[in-house]
């Protein structure tokens, strides 16, 4: 599931679309398995934040956090939890 | 009666060695293996004794240890797991929001063996000390 929320548009190049697929490509990288994580895509005025969170909040474990720039599309931070 | 504190905890033989066979069984030498390992610590009300239970083995990156077993005449006071994956290749080593989440959720204090060493997070002691049934207390 993604939630897509949009709280901020000025100097925005980068859909949301775009911001998810460049998260989705290091986050299979480096998890392999996405299934068990909702997607919760926000644009901030620092960028897109893309979290991966656990469907099942029971269970143990994290997922990836992404900042993405909203303007080049550049991974700005990332954060891997588990 | 108050349960011991995760603090208390880290200092009992019997849970520093499940942390370290925890580890080991979670193979994080390995990039395509390693996976989170753990389980549940009780206490035996009568004796005072501090118990292990370990649960099926998780994924890379998540661990299922939502149905502790039933220990007959013991109570859940913890939860332990690993995080295996190496804080060198730009994993987190302490709790994740989940991993917090999970623990105020279950009322018992979560004890992490990572790469860095060992973590605690959520509740100090089990919620609301002995009292309730063998399983995560009400």
């Amino acid at each position: 599931m993604v939630s897509n929320t949009a709280g901020a548009s000025s100097g925005v190049a980068l859909l949301g679309g775009h911001a998810l697929a460049i998260a989705q490509v290091d986050a299979l990288r480096v998890y392999r398995d996405l299934s068990v994580y909702r997607i919760q895509l926000v644009l901030e005025d620092d960028g897109w934040h893309v979290d991966y969170e656990l469907k099942d909040t029971r269970l143990k474990g994290g997922g990836p956090h992404y900042l993405i720039d909203a303007s080049t599309g550049a991974i700005i931070s990332k954060r891997y939890e588990q | 009666m108050q349960a011991p504190t995760a603090a208390v905890l880290l200092n009992e033989l019997v849970v520093q060695q499940a942390l370290e066979q925890a580890w080991e069984d979670s193979l994080s030498d390995d990039p395509v293996h390693r996976h989170e390992e753990g389980g549940w610590i009780y206490l035996d009300s009568p004796t005072g004794d501090v118990m292990v239970r370990r649960a099926p083995a998780g994924t890379q990156s998540t661990l299922d240890l939502s149905i502790p077993p039933v220990v007959r005449g013991a109570k859940v006071i913890a939860t332990f797991h690993t995080h295996p994956n190496p804080s060198a290749e730009g994993w987190e080593p302490g709790p994740s929001a989940e991993d917090t989440q999970s623990a105020w959720l279950f009322g018992v204090p979560c004890l992490i063996r990572a790469d860095d060493g060992t973590h605690t997070t959520g509740p100090a002691s089990r919620r609301g000390g002995l009292t309730g049934g063998p399983g995560y207390p009400p």
